[in-house]
This record gives C-alpha cells, sequence and structure tokens, in this order.
C-alpha cells in the first residue's frame, strides 16, 4: 500500500517535473523572439546568457547572490499556496522585514557578530510575518479577497518605508532615501570576496529543508496539505482550518520578510528606497515552476538567478534588455499554471510531425492485415 | 490653506477627475463578474490600455484613434485571462495575476524597443480639455463640470448604457444568468463559453479605456506602472458597488475623493505618506465589511461541453 503511494508520488511528480521543464522550454523559445528583435542573435545570446553566469566566477556567484532573495520569496508563495492561499504580499513583506533588519542592524550595538545578523533575520522574520498575518485576519474574518489586501498593504508598506527612510531615520548628508548603515557585527560573511554571494544562501537553503520537512514529516505538515485540499473535509475530520490558515499564511510572509534581510545585511548593508526589483512578485513564477515544492524552489530560484545575472551582465557591454527576464518569468507561470495549454501544443506540434510520417504508418498496417 | 469656495470647487472637480478611471475600469469589472469571471486582471489590461493608446496616438496623430488602440489591446490582454481561465481551467486568481504580471513585465520592454526611452514615453496628442464658454455661465454646476474632460461624460454614458444592458436587455439578462448559474443557463441552451468571454473582452475594453484617459486624457504620456494599483482599488469598488453599474459608479467618486484628498494634503504632510492615503483607505473600506460583499454564485464555476 505505502508502496503504491510512494509510486503514485513519483509519478505525480515526474509528471509536474516535466511540466515545468517544457514550461520553461517555450518560455525560452519565446523569449528567443524578444532578443530577435532587439537586434541579436537568439542563440548567441543564450549562450552567452549561460557562459557568463556559469563559466566565470563572478557571474556564478551573482547568479547564487541573485537566487537568495528570490528563494524566500519563492518559498513564500509556495508555501502560502499549500493552503491554496495566494501571497501577491511578499513585495511588502519583503519591505517591512528589510526595515525590521535595517533597524536591528544599525541600532542595537554591542553585540556578537553571528547574534547580530542572526537577530537581525528573526526581526525581518517577525516583521513579515505580522504584515501577512494581517492579511490572513482579513482573509479568514472578514472573507476579503488576500490577494488585494496583499497589494494594497504593498503599497502601503512601501510607500511608509520609504517615507521612513526619506524622513526620520534619513542619515544627515545622505542625498537618496535611506537609512543608516548597519553595525559591522549585523554583516554577513562574504562567501566570494568582491561579490554580494553571502551566507544568507545557506540561510535561504536551510529554510528550504525546514519547510520541506515541516511539510512532509510532522503533524502540522500533514493538516496544512489536507486543509489545502479539501477545506470541507478538514474540518469534518477536526483541523482547525482557521488556525491553520492563520499560521500558514504568516509563516509566509515571515519567510518573505527574511528576504529582505537577506538584501539588508548582505548587499546593501542598510535599507535604501526601492532596492527591490519586483523579487516579490518573481516569487510567483519561481514557486510555480518548482511546482511548489520547497526543495524545488532552490533550483527555480537558481535558474532564474543565472538568467538574470547573464543579462544584467551582458546589459553592460549590449542593449538586451533586461527586462527579458521578466517577460520570462511571467510566460513560465501561464505555461506551468496552464498544463492543459502545453498539452494542446504539444499535440498540435505531434499532428504536424505525424502527417509527415502517416504515409509510412498505413503501409504498416497493411501489411499486418 | 484657507477653505473657501475655491477649494471647495477644486475638491469636487479633481474628485470627479480622478474617480473617472476608477468608473470605467470598475465597470469592466462588472461586465467580467456579472459574466461569472473574476476580474483581477483589470490592473493589467489597464496599464496595456495606458501604453497602447500612447502608442496608438503617437503613430496616427490623433487621441480618438489613440484610446480605440488602448481598448483593442485592453481586450487583447483580457484574451489571456479569458483563454486561461475560460478554456484551460486556470484558477482565475492566477490568470488574473499573469494578466498583471505580463503587463508590468512588456510595458517597460515595448516602451524600451518601440520608443527606446526607459521610464516614460515621448509626449503625444491628447485630449485636450474642451473650453465650453457657455459653460462658465452656469453657477456651480457649470464651473465643476467645465473643469472635465470629454472623456468624463463619455464614462457616464457608459455607465448609464451598461445599466441598461445588464438590466434592461436579454443578452444582459442571460449573461446575469451565467454568472449566477452556469449549469442551468447551459441546460436552457445558452452558450456559456460565449457569454464568459464576451464579459472578459468587455471588461478588457472598459479597463483599455481607463488607461488611456490616465495616459492620454489626464496626461500626454505614459509613465512606467502610471496605474499604481488603481486596477486593484477598481476590484474593491466593484465588490463595493455589488457589481451593479451605478453601483460602481457611486463607489467609484466615493474612492476618487479620498484620491483627490491628495492634492490638498500635499503640502501639507510628507508625499509618501500623502500617497499611501487611497491604499489605506481601500483596507478601510474592506477591514469594515464594506469590500467583501459575495459576487453572483456561479462565478469560477465551469460547464463540461
Amino acid at each position: 500500500m505505502i508502496k503504491n503511494i510512494d509510486n503514485a508520488r513519483k509519478i505525480k511528480m515526474g509528471s509536474s517535473f516535466m511540466n515545468s521543464a517544457i514550461a520553461l522550454v517555450i518560455s525560452l523559445i519565446l523569449g528567443m523572439v524578444i532578443i530577435g528583435i532587439s537586434g541579436y542573435s537568439p542563440i548567441e545570446s543564450y549562450i552567452a546568457i549561460f557562459g557568463v553566469s556559469l563559466g566565470t566566477l563572478k557571474g556564478f556567484a551573482l547568479s547564487l547572490s541573485q537566487a537568495t532573495p528570490l528563494i524566500f520569496t519563492g518559498l513564500a508563495f509556495a508555501f502560502a499556496y499549500k493552503v491554496k492561499m495566494i501571497n501577491t504580499g511578499a513585495e511588502g513583506q519583503l519591505y517591512a522585514g528589510a526595515m525590521a533588519a535595517a533597524l536591528v542592524g544599525a541600532y542595537i550595538t554591542n553585540l556578537p557578530s553571528g547574534v547580530h545578523a542572526l537577530l537581525g533575520f528573526a526581526a525581518a522574520f517577525l516583521a513579515g510575518g505580522l504584515a501577512a498575518l494581517f492579511v490572513a485576519l482579513c482573509k479568514v474574518y472578514l472573507n476579503a479577497n488576500e490577494i488585494i489586501v496583499s497589494l494594497m498593504l504593498n503599497e502601503i508598506i512601501i510607500f511608509f518605508t520609504s517615507y521612513l527612510a526619506n524622513g526620520p531615520l534619513k542619515p544627515p548628508g545622505s542625498g537618496v532615501g535611506q537609512t543608516k548603515m548597519i553595525e559591522d557585527t549585523a554583516k554577513l560573511t562574504k562567501l566570494i570576496p568582491q561579490t554580494q554571494l553571502t551566507t544568507a544562501i545557506f540561510i535561504a537553503i536551510i529554510t528550504a529543508c525546514v519547510l520541506a520537512y515541516l511539510l512532509d514529516k510532522t503533524v502540522f505538515g500533514y493538516e496544512i496539505k489536507v486543509t489545502g485540499h479539501n477545506l470541507k473535509a478538514s474540518n469534518v475530520a477536526g483541523i482547525n482550518v482557521s488556525k491553520i490558515s492563520l499560521i500558514t499564511f504568516a509563516l509566509s510572509g515571515a519567510i518573505a520578510g527574511m528576504g529582505g534581510a537577506a538584501m539588508v545585511l548582505g548587499v546593501n548593508y542598510r535599507f535604501v528606497e526601492g532596492f527591490s526589483s519586483g523579487y516579490g512578485f518573481a516569487g510567483i513564477s519561481i514557486a510555480a515552476l518548482a511546482a511548489y515544492n520547497p526543495i524545488g524552489v532552490i533550483f527555480s530560484a537558481f535558474l532564474i538567478g543565472i538568467l538574470k545575472s547573464g543579462t544584467i551582465t551582458l546589459n553592460r557591454t549590449t542593449s538586451i534588455p533586461v527586462e527579458l527576464v521578466d517577460i520570462i518569468q511571467v510566460l513560465v507561470l501561464i505555461f506551468v499554471a496552464a498544463p492543459a495549454l502545453i498539452k494542446s501544443i504539444m499535440s498540435r506540434a505531434k499532428k504536424v510531425r505525424s502527417k509527415s510520417s502517416r504515409e509510412e504508418h498505413m503501409e504498416v498496417k497493411t501489411s499486418d492485415i | 490653506m484657507t477653505f473657501n469656495a475655491e477649494v471647495l470647487y477644486s475638491i469636487v472637480a479633481s474628485t470627479l477627475r480622478s474617480s473617472v478611471p476608477l468608473i470605467l475600469a470598475a465597470l469592466g469589472g462588472c461586465f467580467s463578474v456579472r459574466a461569472g469571471v473574476s476580474d483581477l486582471g483589470l490592473e493589467g489590461m489597464m496599464l496595456a490600455g495606458s501604453f497602447f493608446s500612447v502608442l496608438g496616438s503617437y503613430i496616427t496623430g490623433n487621441a480618438w484613434l489613440g484610446l480605440l488602440f488602448g481598448m483593442l489591446f485592453g481586450a487583447v490582454f483580457s484574451m489571456l485571462h479569458a483563454v486561461m481561465h475560460i478554456t484551460y481551467r486556470v484558477n482565475a486568481s492566477i490568470s488574473g495575476m499573469c494578466v498583471n504580471l505580463l503587463a508590468t513585465a512588456a510595458t517597460p520592454l515595448l516602451l524600451n524597443e518601440i520608443f527606446g526611452m526607459s521610464g516614460k514615453s515621448p509626449i503625444v496628442e491628447a485630449f485636450k480639455k474642451p473650453d465650453w464658454q457657455w459653460m462658465n455661465n452656469i453657477p456651480v454646476v457649470g464651473r465643476i463640470l467645465g473643469a472635465q474632460n470629454v472623456l468624463f461624460f463619455v464614462a457616464i454614458l457608459l455607465v448609464i448604457v451598461s445599466w441598461i444592458f445588464m438590466y434592461k436587455t436579454k443578452i444582459g439578462l442571460r449573461m446575469r444568468m451565467v454568472s449566477e448559474n452556469p449549469h442551468a443557463a447551459s441546460t436552457v441552451g445558452l452558450n456559456v463559453t460565449a457569454y464568459k468571454y464576451f464579459g472578459v473582452a468587455m471588461s478588457g475594453c472598459l479597463a483599455g479605456f481607463a488607461g488611456a484617459y490616465l495616459s492620454i486624457g489626464q496626461m500626454n504620456l505614459f509613465v512606467e506602472e502610471m496605474t499604481a494599483g488603481r486596477g486593484y482599488i477598481a476590484v474593491v469598488i466593484n465588490a463595493f458597488g455589488k457589481y451593479n453599474p451605478l453601483g460602481v459608479f457611486g463607489g467609484s467618486i466615493f474612492f476618487g475623493f479620498f484620491d483627490a484628498l491628495q492634492t490638498i494634503f500635499q503640502n501639507i504632510f510628507p508625499s509618501q505618506l500623502v500617497m499611501m492615503t487611497p491604499y489605506v483607505f481601500t483596507l478601510l473600506v474592506i477591514a469594515l465589511g464594506l469590500g467583501g460583499s459575495r459576487g453572483p454564485a456561479g462565478v469560477g464555476k465551469h460547464v463540461d461541453n
């Protein structure tokens, strides 16, 4: 019996992997059109993008450091989606977390270095979690649409943190909206000098592993999955659906908040107004590409990180648009979300192919008879 | 700032001005929800409308043709939502977000590819404020309406026409039936899919119109992410107005007022806090339980053919 379930699971994972892989390939092919319109050779450009990102130490480090916040936001979306809630608030939670980490980093002093950085992450965890908890409360008790509430809260958090960075928290003499530099003890250790790659990547990977363990090996994880599959049945089974939804969504926001801490403690060393280039929304595609599997998120975030790092590097010398990656992300989301769409594309492609080989089949059939 | 009749006039006039895009987008939402499809993609359709109306005006040199272009591409973007949700049965929230994310990613790219500019487009031919001398002679009303763009009057006309369509015509009744109970509608022989596609296409046109109002109605260029969440606010207004064109109209004026308050507060409070107000207000409306009204019973339900 257990073996059967395991097999079924393997088959399911296999098919979702194929689905993601096909979606990715189609999206990359469509991305070629954009590169072509920009006046570059698509295939050479992809070779250059992957070559720079994977073939050079700097490029590889940039890919990983670009992937770091994406792992957090991807995990955030994937985790909330386990209870079929859609966390479009990761962008705001990221900003809330970043501000919390920047405050802890700058205004708490005399702490040992590791402890200080961890405290920054804890503050970000709390800030992101509280932001998400508000949304979840609106959803559970007011039956509000969590997507809309999250998006409104995003704007509020982004404007409010921007106010803080331009007003009360702005260090004297600073031109742009930012907070005071954090203490050295709060800074994360760089893994490769002169890159942005820090120990934050380990924290991201550990978080993914913890979530995977939580979902697969604990009672709480089981309750989350049951809640996500069937609300009515889980209520009947004695699972407190409201409680599970609230905790899951708050944790999802907390994880996105940690992404903000990773940016502040590892990259910018302070809260900088408008620091996120859409990491929150990228998380949606990354989670979908990983079929909402926490470990898968690490890889899909790395993949998007490779594309980002490659286009950023190439953009310095060519005019291949950096928006290319954003478009590819959306395309991936579209194709992953609509497996039936992929199937119909594939079957149409097959029809075209089989038309040419149909005559051969006919011959085989007649000879069989 | 002293409070006098001048200030009052300007508040009312700018309330009406800010409510136009909300009216149009939320009206589009009405069509979508009243055909049984969630309206979460309004923001993206609106943003597409903003960009393509500028492009249309740039190519043709005519603001009306620009508007047509904007509506057309609003509808094109809405078809992504329609195909994903209606034909391929994707969760409507996800397909709506796909439209929003695609528009957010595609507009800066197109801005770069077509105009070679980033952040904003070149200045194009836009709708001019009408110069109606006779209106200025009417006291109070004339001064307020005289400050409106011609599109304001088109928007009001569209609200009335939409209301008549939905509540006084046979097709409107059938469309609402699809949203209330698609199975019953299908049983009596209605083409549920066609009605749904129609509702979504209408929402795309109207959201495109709303976007065009922002770019070539109020301004004369496209600015990146210029819709600034108005499409999402329109979703809330639609629920607030009980998915009825007249309710939506009232709701939009209400929300437009809080948008207009920005102009008054901008000299008193820091700009970031002022820009926060429409979103805070929207959240308050939701928190007071006014934004969570249930839509038609059959929204999101599919019929197997």
